[in-house]
């Protein structure tokens, strides 16, 4: 991550205490512009959609829990991957889940978008890390 | 007592009048069908795929009994077969013993005994086969279920835990009084959340396992008892309670499986309500008529979408990211329904609310 790029994050989990706990995290490091929770994937997915074209010099990063109702996870990154390619290319995706089955973890490899599996629970330090 | 349906035998042979002889000689004891070629016995099968035991002529001009059986058992593996023949076959009987195609051989000529016989003997081999089979198809659906169980406690149990342990980090870290509260009530949820899946597993596991327990069954202090248990958690606050229970007769079921069916469909009343309306309602209607208990729960709640409707029984299926759901309860009713002979019937309209129907056989007070 460029280190001088504008960060807005997109948090989507169904869970409202692993929103409001990934909100805290994120706001504390002082390092984002924007943040966003989306308790279901499908407004998230509406939202991204149909965002207004991001300033120069901007990136979001979207962190999605898999098990959630309605749309999970996988489902949510399927719709994020057939959106456009100028929209798709101004995010990054970070999957975070409580999941411990190595079949989740595994079938996350065949999603090019989703860059990198965090396990539950977000921590700064490890928040740190993605964000440099 | 209903006489057992006689077993369906088939037997094939070119040979008209042993046909017309078995049949004469059996025809009282057992269901026979015959065929003069492999052709016409394939027919048979293909309209009655019930035929337990087939017995075939070794020497047919078509080809032979043993390789009928080897070709035809691929499409039909279930029906016993046994071959009958003259001791000069001595060899090709050997080979279709060995390879497995045929259950026993009958030596040429024949008694009616070791007709019967071995038609007995090849019908028990029948029953056990198929009641093996029932049972690897039950087995099979407890290891799925059982993996789906697994793969879903990682996430139920693991989520809440692991939300717990993140806000428990995070609130070390502020001062802010009224953040912390803020922080400790969401705690509460999810722990709450766990809760309800352990409880939730619990009545699962005695539903499966457990066994019925029939006896009478005063649905008002069910109905009490069931209330008392959404009073003391304070679910019952702002929203309005009514019961109207019109019992006459003696009902005779299970009562742990009523609970767990009313409970369920209470708590999800209670639940699933419109957050800022002022005119909150659970009303449940038991009726006790011509031996069924009709149990209706209606609510002015959220409603459930016509596209998930059909899906809420599911386990673990959720409709909605409202509130704290383990996708567990409207399983579990199902299932405790399905255990008393009962059916459910539910409709539901978006934001103005959902009833649930539930028709409940009695149990006839002799039986017990």
């Amino acid at each position: 991550m460029t280190p001088n790029k504008k960060l807005h994050f997109i948090v989507i989990d169904d869970s409202k205490l692993d929103c409001f706990i990934a909100e805290k995290i994120i706001k504390n490091t002082g390092k984002s512009e924007s943040i966003r929770s989306f308790l279901q994937a499908k407004e998230a997915i509406e939202f991204i959609a149909s965002a207004p074209p991001p300033e120069d010099n901007s990136h979001t990063i979207i962190l999605v829990d898999i098990q959630m109702p309605i749309m999970n996870g996988f489902e949510f990154v399927e719709a994020f991957e057939s959106l456009p390619q100028k929209i798709t290319a101004n995010y990054t995706i970070y999957v975070i889940s409580s999941s411990i089955n190595e079949n989740d973890i595994y079938k996350l490899k065949n999603y090019p978008s989703v860059r990198q599996f965090l396990n539950k629970p977000l921590t700064s330090n490890n928040l740190a890390l993605l964000i440099g | 007592m209903i006489t057992p349906e006689k077993i369906k035998v088939l037997y094939i042979d070119d040979e008209q009048n042993n046909l017309v002889g078995f049949k004469a000689t059996f025809r009282f004891d057992y269901t026979i069908f015959i065929a003069q070629n492999t052709e016409k016995a394939y027919e048979v099968l293909k309209a009655h795929t019930d035929i337990r035991v087939i017995l075939s002529d070794q020497r047919m001009p078509d080809k032979t009994g043993a390789q009928f059986f080897e070709e035809m058992r691929e499409q039909y593996p279930d029906p016993v077969r046994m071959l009958i023949t003259g001791y000069t076959d001595v060899e090709s009987v050997i080979d279709a013993i060995n390879k497995g195609h045929i259950f026993r051989y009958i030596k040429k000529p024949w008694t009616d005994i070791d007709i019967k016989g071995a038609i007995e003997e090849g019908n028990k081999f029948y029953i056990s086969n198929s009641l093996l089979a029932v049972k690897n198809k039950e087995l099979q659906s407890a290891y799925d279920e059982l993996g789906k169980f697994a793969y879903s406690i990682t996430h139920d149990m693991r989520g809440p835990l692991l939300s717990v342990l993140g806000a428990l980090e995070l609130a070390k870290g502020i001062d802010s009084l009224p953040e912390i509260r803020e922080i400790l009530g969401m705690m509460d949820e999810a722990v709450k959340k766990l809760d309800e899946f352990i409880k939730n597993t619990h009545e699962y596991y005695n539903l499966k396992r457990g066994k019925l327990d029939f006896e009478a069954i005063d649905f008002k202090n069910v109905v009490d008892d069931v209330a008392a248990l959404f009073r003391i958690t304070g679910r019952m606050q702002e929203v309005k309670f009514t019961a109207n229970i019109e019992q006459n007769d003696i009902f005779i079921s299970d009562e742990i499986s009523i609970k767990i069916i009313l409970s369920n469909l209470f708590s999800n009343a209670f639940k699933y309500q419109r957050k800022n309306a002022s005119d909150k309602f659970v009303e449940v209607n038991i009726e006790v008529k011509d031996g069924d208990a009709v149990i209706i729960v209606k609510d002015n709640g959220i409603g459930i979408h016509e596209n998930h409707i059909n899906n809420i029984f599911t386990m673990f299926y959720r409709a909605t990211s409202e509130q704290t759901g383990s996708g567990f309860g409207l399983y579990n009713v199902k299932d405790a329904l399905n255990k008393l002979n009962g059916t459910i019937e539910v409709t539901s309209v978006v934001n103005e609310g959902t009833v649930f129907k539930v028709i409940i056989p009695g149990k006839p007070n002799d039986a017990k």
